[in-house]
């Protein structure tokens, strides 16, 4: 899928992040092409939520550019609403809305910022739950769900908004260990399909198996980038390798 | 011995009542009491909810500088001194000059004063819903006030309308000091029946059962709709 004479869709440049006196992100500069899947990972308090979430300014950035779509969308005048209709986000915590039915959580959306009719929302949310295998639930509320299968619809709301993209901030980090693989699941078969991911994971039997790139992220910037058989079987920076010692 | 007492009561009760029509001073008393506490607690919703939207947008966004420290003054003065005294400010000063109806002033006083709790109540409610909501309705490309309306306030209000009624019962119970601008409310009525036949006893007995009926009337359908709310958790 990937086209060198393509820009990229994503150009992060001297990306910073400070809350206050600590500065989480010190710089970062990185390219995310169409279709590429970058699995993030890193110890806990490196900044990986942090980039991941000022790649759609849930957390603004303290400096630097963010072209998306060819558009500077830090710049101020940037209609950032617009934007994120087409960065999808799947949260750790799911942050299904408990007061809406699956289908209403699946539609609200497209029907509200894309003006899809009732139907042709449904539709697709119909299209899309089927093939995570959660048609049968579309009546019923998030809090009736398990982790798993509410994770799965995050994903599924997400989707519905036909993004370029997918951010996914620990997906799995909330699920007890039976549910992860249903969920991980879901996100292999999005790739295959060529979704742009980014996703900050835990997960290196994911990362492995399925990321184009992994990145390791430490200190506030990323320290090294590979495909995953080689950033996995021969890593080269320290902290890295001290970092894969503990977890792998 | 005992049918004397009971004969004795009758007089009272009576005398108190009964003679000259005496028991309307506290049924239109009553109601000038629900016409004053329903209406402020009106007001008081319409103070209250606004106050909380632009103290939420302050916190959230840090625009509105002014209208928040507005809003804090406001909570600060009205939260900081005593119902009664911002009832005869308004009657006596504010309005002090102008011919104006009695019970609107109340309504005015009570409402002001009743917004500044239910602004925070309101308030309390949107904090109660988890950050997480409004991060997911923003990451969907929804504005900050499509995501206020849509998904937090829906599930704000319904958090907060148990304690709202509570609300409700304390102001009920805050209008009894209405006579203070000569506004013939309940207590008022039971004053009056007092000052006409010198006995306290009666009348002011009457008039705290009335209070207390209905504020236990107040606290069933709290609890009734309480317990409707908690079924929809469940789900």
């Amino acid at each position: 899928m990937t086209n060198a004479n393509e820009s990229p869709l994503i150009s992060v440049r001297n990306l910073e992040k400070h809350f206050g006196d600590m500065k989480v992100l010190k710089g970062i500069t990185v390219d995310i092409n169409k279709g590429d899947v970058v699995c993030v990972i890193g110890p806990s308090g490196s900044g990986k939520s942090t980039f991941l979430r000022c790649l759609n300014r849930l957390d603004e950035p303290t400096g630097g550019e963010i072209i998306f779509d060819g558009v500077n969308i830090l710049d101020p005048a940037t209609d950032i609403d617009l934007h994120r209709q087409k960065m999808g986000m799947v949260f750790q915590q799911f942050n299904l809305f408990p007061h809406m039915s699956i289908m209403k959580n699946l539609t609200i959306a497209p029907m509200t910022l894309q003006k899809k009719s009732k139907e042709e929302a449904e539709g697709y949310a119909y299209e899309l739950l089927e093939r995570v295998g959660l048609k049968n639930r579309a009546l019923d509320y998030p809090l009736q769900l398990s982790g798993g299968q509410q994770q799965r619809i995050a994903i599924v709301r997400a989707l519905c908004m036909k993004p370029e993209v997918m951010l996914f901030d620990e997906p799995t980090s909330a699920l007890d260990p039976e549910m992860v693989g249903e969920v991980l699941e879901v996100m292999k078969e999005l790739a295959d399909e060529h979704m742009t991911m980014v996703v900050v994971t835990h997960e290196m039997g994911f990362a492995r198996e399925v990321a184009s790139r992994v990145m390791f992220l430490d200190g506030g910037d990323f320290l090294e980038e590979n495909e995953p058989k080689e950033f996995f079987a021969n890593p080269q920076n320290d902290r890295l390798k001290e970092f894969l010692g503990k977890v792998l | 011995m005992f049918e004397q007492y009971i004969s004795i009561f009758q007089q009272e009760f009576i005398n108190n009542f009964i003679k000259e029509d005496r028991w309307r001073y506290l049924t239109n008393g009553l109601l000038v009491t629900l016409k004053l506490t329903f209406f402020a607690v009106l007001l008081g919703l319409v103070i209250g909810f606004t106050i909380a939207i632009i103290r939420n947008v302050h916190d959230n966004t840090g625009k509105l500088g002014f209208l928040n420290f507005l809003c804090n003054l406001y909570l600060t003065v009205i939260r900081g001194t005593p119902v009664v005294v911002q009832l005869m400010i308004i009657y006596f000063v504010i309005f002090g000059s102008v011919r104006i109806d009695k019970a609107l002033t109340a309504i005015l006083a009570f409402g002001i004063n009743s917004g500044a709790y239910q602004a925070e109540i309101f308030r309390a409610g949107i904090q109660s819903i988890p950050r997480g909501q409004m991060e997911a309705g923003r990451s969907l490309g929804f504005s900050y006030f499509q995501t206020m309306t849509k998904i937090i306030m829906p599930q704000a209000l319904k958090n907060v309308i148990p304690t709202l009624l509570n609300e409700v019962i304390t102001l009920l119970k805050e209008t009894s000091v209405a006579g203070y601008i000569a506004l013939e409310d309940l207590t008022k009525g039971g004053d009056i029946i007092r000052s006409r036949t010198y006995s306290a006893f009666m009348p002011l007995i009457a008039v705290a059962l009335i209070y207390l009926i209905m504020v236990l009337i107040l606290e069933r359908i709290v609890k009734l709709i309480e317990r409707r709310l908690s079924k929809n958790d469940k789900r």
